[in-house]
């Protein structure tokens, strides 16, 4: 039967349903407006099902009527939680895979809590004990998992103020608050008396601030470097594309690449025209590099002369395919500013004949390194 | 006749098993030959981190039987015996205070030193000479990069055993060409991760001319402990005779010897994935291995110079009988080089362990080396695989072996 309360919801189903179709048709199904509609009409027909089931909450005998007035213990909050992860779970399945998991764990965290609740509350007409009886089945869970996401909370307001603010500053923030929370927690630890009125202002004021400072800082964005080093892609270094400039693989950041650094075997310079090598580890300049075959090696490629150059490898010659025709193998940087960085990553199977080594030349510039694999 | 309760005798049981373990313990720490013993330092490197555990295995040693005769002291005083429950008071800030800050002291002054050691152990100014070390499973692969004031005038590989000269300040470049593997002599320094794609520095310095066993500290696989090393000090003489010796051309066995024919076995059979530099086919074109098409980590140990170094596989076998190898393990600081240097020479060949290795790899050391389960490599072996060879051929590959040095 359709009871009076549930015409609203119905209306307001329908409504939905005709809104979101014409939307689907009109502007676009997968837009965010469309999923919104959807959940509209879900949500009203959902409520308009609940509606009608208890028939508006109108009771039809005594004990019915009893129940419906048996005072329940508190408030419950659960509900609404419940109804904040349904919707983050909507908006993630139309905007983000984070948003999604998080309203996914809110939802399944909530509806657990809601139906603990539900059952407490009818456990006995105590409701001291239906408290206790709440507490004993999962107080347990309920703190560690509150302060799991009041201290991911604090971690993530705290690390957009790191990612804000310089190196220098950020040091300086971590000594000041690693300070003030081993004085406040000292204090606190000495004189009990401070405790109560005290502790709660405290941690209201910190919270207050780490809100703040963090909704700040993630709206202005990170520091531009770690904007720059997070753009960067460490496989673009290595590519083969001589003489084609900015092109797909094109290291856009090569000055910022710092995560081959570590990996690198030599440093190639160019000054005054001329190009020279030092080997990591020795401090002088050498004629010949030696890389180990068939292993990934980084050579730095580093520009001290005002024009423009490239670094070339000059890895010998291969048969093409299955063929006999043999071509020239060889990689090299894009051409390189003054005082800019690049990288270039080479592979070499097969040892280098010591007759014809290979080579690292820099067009424009005189001399050339040996590379020498044994 | 009196009855042992068998609580009683199941915590007699209990005390011999744990008397017995920790008195094995404490001999093992007396044994004689020891030659991965981290507290006998023979290098400037392991000298910093002895003198840094001198400093703090004694605070930890003293902080932890205090605080173990402590908390035992305290289990058996204050075990339940059914006894009222004590009255219970909170906090006595003194005691508090005294036991955060002696922590706080003590940490900071071993983290000082520490500090202190590792700086120095980073230190990198101060190099003479280069080694790039590259670890695969399940062997180290030693290349020399010329370096003309060491005599090095052209790269040397080698494998298994890296050659030092003796008070120089060597850098290790170490890298993988597979998974990470762990590089520590503990004679000489410290362990430093090998990983593929970085290059990780470590020194290396040895005050005298030795031999110094290591092994990779880091599960690497089927074959991680089987995968050794040793730093071989030579004075400064005798490092220099042996980069001549490695750099020296290759000379061909004369025709008509066993170990021509050899050759020919190991042209047909090994050339594949080991290089002997200046080898050359019947038309006199230099054969080049190409391990890359055959080995996972694309790489097989370089035999140019394979009798020079006494041991094989990873360090895992003595190339060299027990009496030679004796010999240069015993020999004295002075003596040492020159017997090193001999090499493996037809009297001394282990060929036992080396005729067992060519008949059978696998056999001898795990390895991913049967072709049937070779689906996740793509066809590549993890190790030397099984090459069937005949009696024929191995007695031929064994003359032709003992001509590399």
């Amino acid at each position: 039967m359709i009871t009076p309360g549930s015409k609203y919801f119905l209306g307001l189903t329908g409504l939905g349903l005709v809104s979101a179709v014409l939307y689907c048709f009109l502007v676009n199904p997968s837009d965010l407006g469309a999923y919104a509609l959807f959940g509209l009409f879900i949500s009203a027909a959902l409520i308009a099902g609940f509606s009608i089931f208890t028939s508006d909450g109108d009771t039809d005998s005594v004990a019915e009527a009893v129940e419906a007035n048996t005072e329940t213990t508190a408030p419950s909050f659960w509900p609404i939680v419940f109804a904040l992860g349904g919707a983050l779970t909507l908006l993630g399945i139309a905007t983000n895979e984070i948003v999604f998991v998080l309203g996914l764990a809110v939802l399944v965290g909530g509806a657990v809590e809601w139906v603990i609740d539900d059952w407490a509350e009818k456990a006995s007409a105590d409701t001291e004990f239906n408290s206790f009886i709440r507490h004993r089945a999962i107080g347990a869970l309920d703190y560690p998992g509150i302060a799991a996401v009041v201290l991911g909370v604090v971690a993530f307001l705290f690390s957009r103020i790191m990612l804000t603010v310089s190196k220098d500053e950020a040091s300086i923030i971590f000594i000041i608050v690693s300070a003030l929370i081993f004085v406040t927690g000292f204090l606190l630890a000495a004189k009990p008396a401070l405790r109560g009125k005290s502790t709660a202002i405290i941690s209201v004021v910190g919270a207050l601030v780490l809100a703040v400072a963090g909704v700040t800082s993630a709206l202005n964005g990170e520091r531009k470097e770690l904007v720059k080093y997070a753009k960067e892609d460490p496989y673009s270094i290595s590519h083969r594309e001589c003489g084609k400039e900015a092109g797909e693989h094109y290291d856009h950041e090569a000055n910022g690449s710092v995560s081959l650094r570590s990996g690198v075997i030599a440093t190639i310079f160019v000054e005054g025209g001329k190009i020279r090598a030092q080997e990591v580890g020795l401090k002088r300049d050498v004629q010949a590099i030696t890389i180990p075959r068939s292993n990934s090696t980084t050579i730095l490629f580093r520009n001290l002369d005002s024009e423009e150059y490239r670094l070339v490898a000059n890895l010998g010659e291969a048969k093409v395919g299955t063929t006999d025709v043999m071509e020239k193998v060889g990689t090299c940087t894009q051409l390189t500013g003054k005082n800019e960085e690049q990288a270039l990553t080479v592979t070499i199977p097969k040892p280098s004949n010591p007759e014809a080594p290979y080579t690292l030349t820099v067009p424009g510039a005189t001399g050339e390194i040996k590379v020498v694999v044994p | 006749m009196d009855t042992v309760s068998p609580v009683k005798s199941l915590t007699r049981r209990i005390s011999t098993t744990v008397a017995g373990v920790a008195g094995a313990v404490v001999l093992a720490g007396c044994a004689q030959n020891a030659p991965q013993d981290t507290w006998k330092p023979k290098g400037d490197n392991a000298q910093m981190i002895y003198s840094l555990d001198k400093l703090v295995f004694p605070i930890a040693g003293i902080v932890g039987v205090l605080v173990s005769a402590l908390a035992g002291y305290i289990f058996v005083k204050f075990r339940d015996k059914g006894q009222a429950i004590p009255a219970q008071s909170h906090g006595k800030p003194i005691v508090e205070i005294v036991l955060t800050i002696v922590p706080a002291l003590i940490l900071t002054v071993v983290g000082v030193f520490t500090f202190r050691t590792i700086m120095d152990l980073a230190e990198t100014q101060d190099t003479e000479m280069i080694i790039n070390v590259t670890g695969q499973q399940w062997w180290w692969e030693y290349d020399y990069p010329a370096q003309a004031d060491q005599g090095i005038t052209q790269p040397i590989i080698t494998s298994g055993q890296l050659v030092i000269p003796e008070d120089t300040n060597v850098l290790l470049r170490e890298t993988s060409r597979d998974v990470i593997h762990s590089f520590w002599i503990p004679a000489l320094n410290g362990k430093k991760d090998a990983v593929p794609g970085r290059i990780h520095l470590l020194r290396m310095q040895a005050d005298q001319p030795g031999i110094y066993a290591g092994q990779c500290t880091e599960f690497c696989g089927l074959s991680h402990a089987n995968m050794r090393m040793e730093a071989i000090a030579l004075s400064k003489e005798d490092f220099a005779k042996w980069v001549a010796n490695q750099q020296k051309p290759y000379t061909a066995p004369a025709e008509g010897t066993l170990a021509k024919e050899g050759e020919g076995v190991f042209i047909n059979q090994c050339a594949r994935c080991h290089q002997v530099n200046g080898i050359k086919d019947a038309n006199g074109k230099a054969i080049i291995s190409a391990p890359d098409e055959n080995v996972y980590s694309g790489a097989a140990p370089n035999l140019t110079t394979l009798m020079t170094r006494n041991t094989f596989a990873g360090a895992m076998f003595d190339m060299v009988n027990q009496k030679c190898r004796a010999d240069v393990w015993d020999a004295k600081s002075e003596d040492f080089g020159a017997k090193y240097l001999a090499g493996v020479t037809e009297d001394c060949l282990n060929e036992k362990n080396l005729r067992a290795w060519l008949r059978n790899a696998p056999a001898m050391k795990p390895m991913y080396a049967d072709p049937a389960k070779l689906e996740k490599t793509n066809g590549l072996y993890r190790g030397m695989p099984n090459l069937g060879l005949t009696e024929d051929d191995i007695d031929k590959l064994v003359a032709y072996l003992l001509t590399l040095k």
